[in-house]
């Protein structure tokens, strides 16, 4: 347990203490922020046309949770596949490059607590990303009411779901991340094999269109982005969990083993 | 303290090592000298537990590095050939990550970098960052890290390399400070290195060990009596062909040198006060006279030729 702690602290202060962490949540806000306008005034455009329409059984839907929050989570999980290979392609490459490696191998630490800590480092930095989504909904709370809107409350219980299921989608995708960055001493590759195998873990499931039955039903399934759907409506489905934490064993064997293998060869 | 026993290691088809057996007795500083590439580091890394051997055994203090490799990495401090720091930490901080990793109690940390901090000559440097740390101060960081938690074993992989004069004279007056309390292994290409840092040798050539002796032996290897160099103010062919006659050895004369040459002794007769008497008494004005000092090359060819006639 110390031996975790003092990987993920160090891995922590990297991560912080240069400008890696913050170039991250610059961007992310950045994006994430664009996102967030864009799906606010289309929301905010069609409010007034339902108004001006009379149609009230239409505004009864529009509510912010389900027209706002829901696709902005949405869409940061697709971002969320184009940024944590960034933020985990360095964890293993780079030791190997800096030669590091060799004083974390010839010390009494096991290949599991070096996978661990490093993974829980990335993790923070993930956590630390949901948290900045949730600027969006508070912002929500105090300005969204304003115009009379009836539409304009928040409920929270759908967004702690939403922000669970996000954080966990991440967590899914960094541990195919660190998986990447075991198996080479350059981050640009490490980045690109995670970027690769996030993509087809998320294309697969576009297969399942054509096909039919179970194969339909486990390609589906299959889908990395699929399971957050669920969670933005606010249900934890038992499936989707085991599907994160599925994929995040998966990955964290794969890092171990791959970690473990390389003083085979 | 150390015990290798027919460590043979492939990377891919190449042979890094075969059949490399030696011993380190508790307290011994022994230098693993061979060129480029004798397979050196390979062996250390084995040692340290690194990586594993395709056959043979290592057993540091009574362990197996492959049955017992936690027991064995808490005995070892390793300074591998490129001191193993991270560019975006302080030394400070790092010498405290290194020491977690260790296992040295939190309480003890302060303590533990303060010592080695102060005897690797670092304290002015621990809130710098390593990136900006000039190569010296690197690699005196390295082995602050390889001696933090006060490990029985310190092996070093080419501790001065790339490092100025007066950096090696203080890397290796820390090594042999050192060396009072420890076992040490060290490896190197240099030869005087080993002469200056450690009491045995290990020689190893193309992946073979072709000499373990005390350092002496290796001294005596390195200077052949039997061959003397003489430098004399005003040279003439004439002297050589004097001293030629007159002992009955063989002289010759290197193109590179143009006052003086060398003297063989064909017979085991000590014949050099006489010679040295004469060049001064016949006025030639004497510089030097001197053993020829083998090169490590000269010396690994010996090694290893007298290894195949044997």
């Amino acid at each position: 347990m110390r031996n975790i702690l003092a990987i993920f602290k160090k891995e922590f202060k990297i991560y912080f203490d240069t400008p890696v962490a913050y170039v991250i949540f610059g961007i992310f806000s950045l994006i994430s922020g664009y996102f967030f306008l864009q799906i606010f005034s289309y929301f905010q455009r069609q409010s007034l046309q339902f108004l001006q329409y009379q149609a009230p059984q239409m505004l009864e839907h529009m509510n912010l949770n389900d027209m706002v929050m829901r696709p902005l989570f949405l869409n940061i999980n697709v971002f969320f596949l184009l940024m944590i290979p960034v933020i985990t392609m360095r964890l293993i490459a780079d030791e190997k490059r800096l030669k590091t490696y060799e004083l974390l191998m010839t010390t009494p630490v096991s290949t599991w607590q070096i996978v661990i800590g490093k993974y829980l480092a990335s993790l923070s930095v993930i956590l630390a990303m949901v948290l900045i989504v949730f600027i969006y909904p508070i912002l929500l709370s105090f300005f969204g009411s304003e115009g009379g809107l009836s539409t304009g409350s928040i409920e929270w219980m759908p967004l702690i779901t939403s922000g669970l299921g996000l954080f966990l989608a991440g967590a899914a995708f960094a541990a195919l991340g660190i998986f990447a960055s075991s198996l080479t001493e350059s981050q640009i590759i490490s980045a690109i094999v995670a970027f690769g195998l996030l993509l087809l873990f998320w294309v697969i499931g576009w297969a399942s269109a054509g096909a039919e039955g179970v194969l339909k039903e486990v390609l589906r399934y299959l889908s990395i982005l699929e399971h957050l759907d669920q969670f933005t409506k606010g249900l934890i489905e038992i499936k989707d969990v085991i599907y994160y934490f599925s994929v995040i064993f998966f990955g964290l064997f794969l890092t171990q083993q791959s970690v473990s293998s390389q003083r085979w060869r | 303290m150390i015990e290798v026993k027919g460590l043979t290691k492939f990377y891919k088809q190449i042979r890094a090592i075969e059949d490399v057996s030696f011993t380190v007795e508790k307290g011994d500083i022994v230098g693993f000298l061979g060129p480029n590439g004798a397979g050196k580091t390979t062996t250390m890394k084995i040692i340290t537990g690194f990586m594993p051997p395709d056959s043979g055994t290592a057993k540091v203090a009574g362990f197996d590095v492959f049955e017992n490799p936690m027991e064995v990495k808490r005995r070892i401090g390793y300074l591998p050939e490129n001191p193993p720091l991270y560019n975006d930490m302080t030394v400070n901080d790092y010498l405290r990550f290194v020491a977690e990793i260790k296992g040295i109690e939190s309480k003890k940390i302060g303590e533990e970098t303060d010592r080695v901090s102060e005897s690797c000559g670092i304290k002015e440097v621990r809130k710098r960052l390593i990136a900006h740390l000039s190569k010296g101060f690197r690699q005196r960081v390295g082995i602050a890290q390889a001696i933090l938690g006060n490990p029985e074993i310190v092996i070093f992989d080419e501790p001065t390399i790339g490092l100025d004069p007066n950096q090696v004279f203080e890397v290796r007056s820390l090594i042999k400070e050192l060396a009072r309390e420890k076992t040490i292994i060290l490896s190197t290409h240099i030869l005087p290195e080993v002469e200056m840092t450690c009491r045995k040798v290990i020689v190893i050539h193309k992946g073979h060990i072709v000499a373990k002796e005390h350092i002496e032996d290796l001294l005596r290897r390195r200077t052949k009596i039997s061959e003397m160099t003489v430098r004399v103010k005003r040279f003439s062919i004439e002297l050589m062909k004097q001293i030629k006659d007159r002992f009955d050895v063989k002289v010759n004369q290197p193109p590179e040198m143009d006052n003086g040459f060398n003297i063989i002794f064909e017979s085991p007769e000590d014949k050099r006060e006489e010679i040295a008497k004469y060049i001064v008494d016949s006025g030639f004005g004497l510089l030097e006279f001197r053993p020829v000092t083998l090169s490590l090359e000269d010396v690994f060819r010996e090694l290893t030729t007298e290894e195949k006639t044997a």
